[in-house]
C-alpha cells in the first residue's frame, strides 16, 4: 500500500513536487533559523569562554580563591603530567595552558640604552603548536593590524596602539623586564613580529601576546601554567558533559593534603555566566518557539492546500465506490509520506547548512569598522541535537494536520459536490 | 643584595640630630654618632644572602655589594643561576640593571621604583633614599628598655620635612655595642607599616655588626624576608669603574 | 488599478483561513523585526545614558598627562581645579592598596565632592558623620573584595610627597550601577578628605563637564567630548546589530515562504479565474498585477494585524524592560538588568517598506508566469 502512495507522489508531481519542494525549505529555514539563533545568542557565553573561561578551567585551589589578582607564584606545575591524565581520561577535551603576567617592555636605542618603556600586561596561548587552535579560537588572525601571529619562540604581538606608544617597528628588538613565579627579576629579548587590535580600551593600551612556551621560560614556570583551559568538542559548550566532568576530576582531589591541588571549574561557574547561560537559553527557546510556530502555520497552509487541491479526485474516487474512511485514510498517509520525506530532506539540508555554519560562519567582518578580537566578527551557528528532530514539528506534524483539517470535506460533502468542486 | 648595607645606613648618619627628650644622661645625638662610628665606613664591600618566603618555596639570592659614601652602590649577583650574572648600580637618584641574559641595561625610574625587589617586602624606592636620618627627622629618646636581653635605647624619630616614606621611624639601640636591634616604621596616621629586627650581632673588624635582618610588611601575611651578611668588609679599595654606567656590561 | 485592489481584496477576503494564516506568519515578522531593533537601540541608548549619567557627563576635561588605561601616569596627572567653574566636578584619583584579611589589593581611590549633581553616584554617603573616612564601592568589587556596607577595611597610600599613610575606611554604601568602569577596583570618597590624605588641596586629575558646561581653553586640561567617550558603545551596538538582523531575516523568509506557497497555489487553481479576465478583455499584465497585488495585499493586512496585537506588546514591553541577565562585563560596556527598547519612527517605517516591499516581489515571482498562459487551456484548467 504504501509503496502504490509513493508511486502515486513520484509520479504526479503537483500532488508531490510543490509541497516536498515547500516543506523541505521550510524545514530547512526552521533547522537553520534555530541553529544559528542557538549560537548567535550565545556569543557573549562564548567570548568568555574563548577570552578567559575556557568549557572547563583547571587551577590550584589558592589560585581560584585569588584569580583577580592573576597569582603566578600559586601556579598549576606538573603541567605535563596533569594533560596527560586529562587526555587519557577525558579524550575529547581540547586542554590549552594560558599564562596571564605583567611587566615592562622596554625599548633599546642603537647603544641598547633604553629608549621607551611601559607597563604591559602579557596573555601566553599556545601559538606555536597549530593544534590548539588558539590563533583562531582568540581570532588573532583576523584581528592583526601587520605582520603575523608568532610561529617562533622569542616572538611577540603587541597591540597596536602599544606598539605605537613604545615606538617600535615589526622586526625590532623589545626587552621584557618583570618577576618570575617566585618573584624573581628576569629579562627577556622579544622580536615584535606584528600588531593586533583587541576592542578592549584596556587590553589596546598596553596588552601583547607570546607563546606560552615563552612565558614559562620568562616567569620561570617549568611545566607550569596559572591555568589550564579545556574546550569541548567542536568548541560548543555543553554544561551537562563539563559538570560531570569537572565532577569526575574533582572527586579525585577531594581527600588531597596538597594545598596546591588542582581544581576544576566549569564555564557556568566562572564570571557570574550560569545566569547568563540561563538566559540566553530561555531565549533561544522562545525564539525557536516563534519560530516553529509560524513555521507550522506556513505549512499547515500546505497540507491545507494540498488537501483542497484534491477534490475533484476524491470524488471520481467516491464516485468509484471507496469509501470515505478509506480515502481520508490514504490522504493522511500520502501527507506523512510527503511530511518525512520533506522534513528529512530539509532536515539533512539545515543540518548540513547549520554544520557549515558552524564552521565557516558568517564573516560579518566587512560589515565592521574594525576586526577585534573581544566582538566577533564570525557570527557561528550551532548543531545541537534537538536540530534533528525540530524540522518534524512544522515539517510532518503541521503538515499533516492540515490535511487533516482540509480532508474533513470528504466527510461533510456529498460525492456529487465534491466530484464538481472544481468545475467551475 | 646591597639591602643590607641600605638598611644598616637607614641608621646610621646620624651626625647632626637634634637632642628633645633628656630622659637618658647620653644625647639621642650622641647614640647616633656612636651608631654612625660602629657601623659606618667610607667604603664597605658585603656578602650576603636574602631569603625570601614564598607562599610555596623560599628562595636564597645571594650577593656581593660594594659602596662607597651614600650615594654609590653596586651590587652583583651570584646566584641562583637565574640571578647569576645580574647588576644593578645606583648612582645617587638613578638605579640601573643589567642582565648578562639579555645583554640589556635597563633603568628604572618613577613608579617603578615602587616595585618590590626580587619579590621581598622590600621596594627599590626603600633602596634608594639618598638624605641622611639626621637631615630628615629629628630624634628623640624616649627611654631604656630591655629588648632580647639587651639593654637599649628606645629612640624616635619624627620627620621634618614633608617628602619622607614614614612619618616616624622608632629605633631600639644596645646601650653597650651602639646596634640597631630593631625599627618600626610608621605612617602619619600612626599605623605600623613595617618591622626590621636586627640580630646576631658579632663583631667584625672590631665593630659590632648585626649579621641577621628580618624585614616584614606588617600589613601583610607571611614571615617577611631575611637578609644575612656572610662578610662584611670595611674600608677596603674600591676601583672607580665599578661605580660607572659604562662597565656595567663588562 | 482600482479594480485591481477591489479585486484582489476580495479574492484575498474570499480565501478566508489561508489568507488569516499567511497574514498571521507575516504580522511577526514586523513585530519581530521591530521588536529586535527597538531592542538593540534601547540597548544602546539606555548604555549611552548610564555611561553619561555615571561616567562621562557631558564630556569630561582630563589632566594632560592623564591616561585612564595606564595606571601608571596617575602619580603625576593632577593640577589646581580651575577658578570659577562650579559647573565641573572635580575628580582627584590616587592610587592605594587596602589589606582585606592580609591580603593586599591594589585599588584606585577616587575623590570626588559630597554635593556633587552631575554624576548619579551616590555621594551624599560621603558625608557619613559618624566615620573618619566613609567611602562608596560598586556592586562588582564589592563582590570581588569580599566587603559589605558596614564593614571596615585598612587603606595604605602615599601622600603627594610619596610618604606612607594608613588608616581604616567605612563602606558606607554599595551602589549599583551598570558601568563597570566606576566600579571595578575603585574607592570613591569625599575630595576634601582625598585632598587632605593626599595634600593635594583643590587638585583634581579630571574635571565633569555638565549639561551647562562650555569646554575650557586650557593647556593644562585636555577636553574629551561626549561624542567621543561614547563611540567605543556605538561599534559594539553596531556588531549587535548585524547579528541580530541575520535572524529576523531568516523570519521573513519564511513568512515570503508562505506567501509565495499561496501564489503558486492559488495561480494552480484559479486557472480558469485566469482564462475567464483574459478572456473578458483583461490585458495579461493587468492579471499578473491583479496577482501580485493579491500577494502584497497580505502585507498590508499583516501590517493591521500587527500593529492590533503589536502596539499593545510594544507598549507593555517598553514599560516593563526586558530581563537581561548579568552578562559578564568583558568588554567594559554598560548592560542594565533591564533593556527598555526604542522603537524609533524611520524603524518602523523602514520595517514597513521592507515588508511590503520583499511581499510584492514574491507575489510577482510565481505570478509572471500568468503571462505566458494561453487563454484557452486556463479556460479548460489545463495547465500544469
Amino acid at each position: 500500500m504504501i509503496s502504490f502512495l509513493i508511486k502515486g507522489i513520484l509520479r504526479d508531481r503537483s500532488k508531490s513536487l510543490i509541497p516536498i519542494v515547500i516543506i523541505s525549505i521550510g524545514v530547512t529555514l526552521t533547522v537553520l533559523t534555530t541553529g544559528y539563533v542557538t549560537g548567535a545568542l550565545s556569543d557573549i557565553v562564548d567570548q568568555n569562554a574563548k577570552l578567559d573561561t575556557g568549557h572547563l578551567k583547571v587551577m590550584t585551589k589558592p589560585y581560584a580563591e585569588n584569580k583577580d589578582q592573576i597569582p603566578n607564584d600559586l601556579a598549576l606545575l606538573g603541567l605535563e603530567e596533569l594533560i596527560t591524565s586529562l587526555q587519557t581520561q577525558f579524550p575529547d577535551v581540547l586542554w590549552t595552558p594560558r599564562i596571564r603576567f605583567g611587566g615592562i617592555l622596554d625599548v633599546p636605542d642603537q647603544n641598547g640604552n633604553t629608549k621607551s618603556q611601559g607597563p604591559g600586561m602579557g596573555l601566553a596561548v599556545n601559538l606555536l603548536n597549530p593544534n590548539s587552535g588558539e590563533g583562531t579560537r582568540l581570532n588573532l588572525d583576523k584581528a592583526l593590524v601587520r605582520g603575523r601571529i608568532p610561529q617562533n619562540p622569542g616572538e611577540v604581538v603587541l597591540s597596536e596602539f602599544f606598539a605605537q606608544k613604545l615606538e617600535v617597528d615589526l622586526g625590532k628588538e623589545l626587552t621584557f623586564f618583570g618577576s618570575s613565579m617566585e618573584g624573581s627579576m628576569v629579562f627577556y629579548k622579544f622580536i615584535l613580529i606584528g600588531t593586533v587590535k583587541f576592542g578592549i580600551p584596556a587590553m589596546d593600551k598596553s596588552a601583547f601576546v607570546i607563546d606560552v612556551t615563552d612565558a614559562q621560560r620568562v616567569l620561570d614556570m617549568q611545566d607550569g601554567s596559572g591555568e589550564l583551559l579545556g574546550y569541548l568538542p567542536f568548541e560548543i559548550y555543553d554544561d551537562a558533559k563539563a559538570s560531570e566532568i569537572a565532577t569526575t576530576f574533582n572527586a579525585q582531589y577531594d581527600k588531597s593534603d596538597d594545598e596546591y591541588a588542582p581544581v576544576m571549574l566549569t564555564l557556568k561557574q566562572q564570571n557570574n555566566l550560569g545566569s547568563t547561560l540561563d538566559y540566553s537559553q530561555t531565549v533561544v527557546s522562545l525564539f525557536i518557539f516563534i519560530f516553529v510556530f509560524a513555521m507550522s502555520i506556513v505549512l499547515w497552509n500546505t497540507g491545507l492546500i494540498g488537501g483542497l487541491r484534491r477534490y475533484k479526485e476524491f470524488g471520481i474516487r467516491l464516485a468509484l465506490g471507496e469509501s470515505k474512511r478509506k480515502v481520508y485514510r490514504l490522504l493522511l498517509a500520502e501527507a506523512s509520506i510527503i511530511g518525512i520525506i520533506g522534513s528529512l530532506i530539509g532536515t539533512s539540508i539545515g543540518l548540513a547548512g547549520t554544520y557549515y555554519l558552524q564552521i565557516v560562519g558568517i564573516d560579518i567582518s566587512k560589515y565592521i569598522e574594525n576586526s577585534t578580537i573581544i566582538m566577533p566578527s564570525v557570527i557561528r551557528a550551532r548543531v545541537t541535537s534537538n536540530l534533528f528532530f525540530i524540522g518534524f514539528i512544522p515539517g510532518l506534524l503541521s503538515m499533516l494536520f492540515g490535511t487533516m483539517l482540509s480532508g474533513r470535506g470528504i466527510f461533510k460533502r456529498d460525492t456529487a459536490r465534491l466530484f464538481n468542486e472544481l468545475e467551475v | 643584595m646591597n639591602s643590607i648595607s641600605r638598611i644598616v645606613l637607614l641608621f646610621i648618619f646620624g651626625s647632626s640630630l637634634t637632642l628633645q627628650g633628656q630622659s637618658t644622661s647620653i644625647t639621642a645625638d650622641e647614640i647616633l654618632k656612636k651608631v654612625d662610628a660602629n657601623m659606618i665606613a667610607d667604603t664597605q664591600i658585603v656578602s650576603s644572602e636574602m631569603i625570601v618566603y614564598g607562599k610555596r618555596k623560599s628562595r636564597t639570592i645571594k650577593s656581593k655589594g660594594y659602596s662607597r659614601g651614600s650615594d654609590k652602590h653596586f651590587t652583583e649577583y651570584l646566584s641562583p643561576e637565574r640571578e647569576k650574572g645580574t647588576k644593578m648600580l645606583k648612582l645617587e637618584d638613578r638605579l640601573w640593571i643589567y642582565s648578562p641574559a639579555t645583554d640589556r641595561i635597563i633603568q628604572l625610574s618613577g613608579h617603578l621604583l615602587r616595585q618590590s625587589v626580587m619579590g621581598s617586602d622590600l621596594s627599590y624606592e626603600d633602596m634608594m633614599e639618598e638624605r641622611k636620618l639626621t637631615d630628615i627627622y629629628t630624634a628623640s629618646t624616649l627611654s631604656i628598655e630591655e629588648l632580647d636581653n639587651r639593654q637599649t635605647y628606645k629612640m624616635e624619630l619624627l620627620a621634618k620635612v614633608e617628602d619622607v616614606s614614614y612619618y616616624k621611624r622608632i629605633l631600639w639601640i644596645d646601650t653597650a655595642r651602639f646596634v640597631p636591634l630593631k625599627e618600626e616604621l610608621y605612617a602619619k596616621s600612626g599605623k605600623l607599616l613595617k618591622k626590621t629586627s636586627l640580630s646576631e650581632v658579632k663583631q667584625i673588624q672590631g665593630r659590632w655588626y648585626p649579621t641577621k635582618i628580618n624585614y616584614k610588611d606588617m600589613l601583610k601575611d607571611g614571615q617577611g624576608t631575611d637578609f644575612i651578611v656572610n662578610e662584611i668588609i670595611f674600608n677596603p679599595a674600591i676601583a672607580d669603574r665599578l661605580f660607572l654606567k659604562s662597565t656595567l656590561k663588562n | 488599478m482600482k479594480l485591481a485592489l477591489k479585486l484582489a481584496f476580495k479574492n484575498i477576503y474570499g480565501a478566508g483561513l489561508r489568507t488569516i494564516l499567511n497574514v498571521i506568519v507575516l504580522s511577526f515578522s514586523f513585530v519581530i523585526i521591530i521588536f529586535l531593533n527597538g531592542v538593540m537601540d534601547g540597548w544602546n541608548a539606555q548604555a549611552k545614558k548610564d555611561t553619561i549619567e555615571w561616567e562621562y557627563g557631558y564630556g569630561q576635561l582630563r589632566h594632560k598627562d592623564y591616561d585612564p588605561y595606564d595606571p601608571y601616569t596617575i602619580l603625576d596627572s593632577h593640577a589646581p581645579i580651575p577658578e570659577n567653574r562650579p559647573d565641573l566636578t572635580p575628580i582627584l584619583i590616587h592610587q592605594a592598596s587596602i589589606y582585606p584579611e592580609g591580603r593586599m589589593m591594589n585599588i584606585v581611590l577616587k575623590g570626588i565632592p559630597a554635593d556633587q549633581q552631575t554624576l548619579l553616584l551616590p555621594t551624599s554617603h560621603l558625608n557619613a558623620q559618624e566615620k573618619q573616612y566613609p567611602v562608596i564601592i560598586g556592586k562588582r568589587f564589592a563582590a570581588s573584595s569580599k566587603l559589605n556596607v558596614g564593614d571596615e577595611v585598612l587603606l595604605r597610600w602615599r601622600d603627594v610627597n610619596g610618604t606612607y599613610d594608613a588608616n581604616t575606611i567605612y563602606i558606607s554604601a554599595i551602589f549599583d550601577s551598570n558601568v563597570p568602569t566606576i566600579d571595578d577596583g575603585q574607592i570613591w570618597m569625599n575630595i576634601n578628605n582625598l585632598w587632605q590624605m593626599t595634600d593635594q588641596v583643590n587638585e583634581a586629575t579630571l574635571l565633569v563637564l555638565n549639561e551647562t558646561s562650555t569646554p575650557l581653553e586650557s593647556t593644562l586640561w585636555n577636553f574629551t567630548s561626549q561624542k567621543e567617550l561614547l563611540s567605543t558603545i556605538e561599534e559594539i551596538i553596531a556588531t549587535k546589530k548585524i547579528s541580530s538582523s541575520i535572524m529576523y531575516i531568516l523570519l521573513l523568509a519564511i513568512a515570503l515562504l508562505a506567501i509565495f506557497d499561496t501564489q503558486v497555489l492559488s495561480i494552480f487553481r484559479r486557472q480558469k479565474e485566469i482564462g475567464t479576465y483574459v478572456a473578458l478583455g483583461m490585458t495579461r499584465r493587468k492579471v499578473v498585477g491583479l496577482f501580485t497585488v493579491e500577494g502584497s495585499m497580505y502585507s498590508i493586512l499583516a501590517l493591521f494585524l500587527a500593529s492590533l496585537y503589536g502596539t499593545p506588546f510594544f507598549i507593555f514591553i517598553k514599560k516593563i524592560g526586558i530581563p537581561v541577565a548579568e552578562a559578564d562585563q568583558e568588554v567594559g560596556l554598560a548592560i542594565a538588568e533591564r533593556i527598555f527598547p526604542i522603537y524609533g519612527f524611520s524603524l518602523v517605517i523602514g520595517t514597513v517598506i521592507v515588508v511590503v516591499l520583499a511581499s510584492t516581489i514574491v507575489s510577482f515571482l510565481p505570478a509572471r508566469k500568468i503571462a505566458k498562459i494561453n487563454p484557452v487551456s486556463a479556460l479548460k484548467g489545463k495547465i500544469q
